[in-house]
């Protein structure tokens, strides 16, 4: 593929990515109706052995702090409500849908790292916020994914955006444009346009490195912050990472306390380790 | 959770030494509570579930020399992570908010 990209060549090549579950697309696609039928869900959702075990772990985990166990997904709807039982069968599939592809350098389990500690990050900011929790953690979760859609359709290509990040030490969206000329925010799009993403949760990936930007949305402000915080506390334990600049905007948006900082880092560190363990078990 | 704790692999856990957290296996099952005195039994069977470290309280008394290089050592790696800050650069004030957060969470108020 010669360089530089553009926004079709991305999109040309996106059928060519792994697709999630046939129930995973649907559940995604219905985002935004509210009433499809929990009984056909749940039943389709069972048939998948090994996303359904995910599933509950996560529902089990102390993520939400239930007092009784969950052993079905029916149960898991019943007590964690629809969207939030939805939200995780998405992250417990989405996590395993991108096979690692040659791309010399590029860090897999890094990137899941970063994602799922933002995702935990933005879940817990929100509750705080007053946001839904749901759509943060969702969005915490995808916020990179057009990193992804990008090294999965150009390997090659995205090698030397590695090696030119590493070369220049700068931050990897300055590294894709000057490189592909695309960068992972616009290839995230593409694939939300793709996989039928809510208009809310296309806002918050286009808006996550620009949240100051008008009509970007509090959900941008939240992944973002989370993102900063996330780059911050190391989580990902990447030994060149770098802390974006915080958009202060965003930063006062969210108007956090000293206590509450402290108390936010805390609960993030505890959280991702959790689930960490269970979205990138083998 | 109370007071100091540390993450040690479980060759270096010895019985007595008091569990910090809870302790779940992969499946969120409880194995033991907090406050648990581990005993030489109890971490036989630890590998059996998948453990591999556990988080143990710490009161051996702090070596001042240890602690100073650790606190030296937080520090650096926050400066390398914010190196692309400037911290005269007062459009970035909200970065340099989080660095100061993220520096008293990992090292404590003194010296911010």
């Amino acid at each position: 593929m010669s360089l530089p990209l553009t926004y079709d060549d991305v999109v040309n090549n996106l059928d060519d990515l792994p697709s999630l579950p046939a129930v995973v697309m649907e559940l995604l696609n219905s985002i935004d109706q509210e009433e499809t039928d929990i009984t056909v869900l749940a039943k389709k959702v069972s048939h998948d052995q090994a996303l359904t075990a995910k599933t509950l772990r996560l529902a089990n985990s102390s993520l939400f702090g239930l007092q009784v166990k969950v052993t079905t997904i029916q149960q898991a709807i019943t007590f964690l409500g629809f969207q939030s039982t939805r939200n995780l069968i998405t992250a417990a599939s989405v996590t395993g849908c991108f096979a690692d592809k040659a791309c010399p350098g590029f860090d897999h389990s890094a990137f899941w790292r970063h994602s799922i500690a933002t995702a935990a990050c933005a879940k817990i900011l929100a509750r705080h916020a007053r946001f839904n929790q749901d759509y943060a953690f969702t969005a915490g979760l995808l916020h990179d994914i057009g990193r992804l859609v990008l090294v999965s359709s150009f390997p090659q290509e995205y090698a030397q955006v590695i090696a030119y990040q590493q070369a220049n030490d700068c931050y990897t969206l300055d590294a894709e444009r000057a490189v592909l000329g695309i960068d992972h925010v616009e290839a995230g799009l593409a694939l939300a346009e793709h996989w039928n993403f809510s208009d809310t949760m296309r806002l918050a990936i286009a808006g996550h490195h620009d949240p100051g930007k008008v009509g970007a949305g509090f959900l941008a402000a939240i992944v973002h912050v989370a993102d900063a915080v996330v780059h911050a506390l190391d989580l990902a334990q990447k030994p060149d990472d770098m802390v974006p600049s915080v958009s202060p905007v965003a930063w006062k948006a969210l108007n956090l306390s000293e206590e509450t900082s402290l108390h936010l880092f805390r609960e993030t560190e505890l959280q991702y380790e959790e689930i960490a363990m269970v979205l990138l078990a083998a | 959770m109370t007071g100091s704790y540390r993450h040690l692999p479980l060759a270096e856990v010895q019985p007595g030494m008091v569990l910090s957290d809870e302790l779940l296996d992969k499946q969120g099952n409880v194995l033991l509570p907090a406050g648990a005195v581990l005993t030489e039994k109890m971490l036989e069977r630890m590998p059996g579930h998948g453990i591999e470290s556990l988080a143990v309280v710490d009161d051996s008394p702090p070596d001042p020399v240890k602690t100073a290089a650790e606190r030296e050592a937080q520090l650096a790696r926050i400066a390398a992570l914010f190196r692309r800050h400037d911290p005269d650069d007062e459009e970035d004030w909200a970065s340099q908010a989080l660095r100061a957060l993220v520096t008293e969470f990992r090292v404590g108020k003194e010296e911010v």
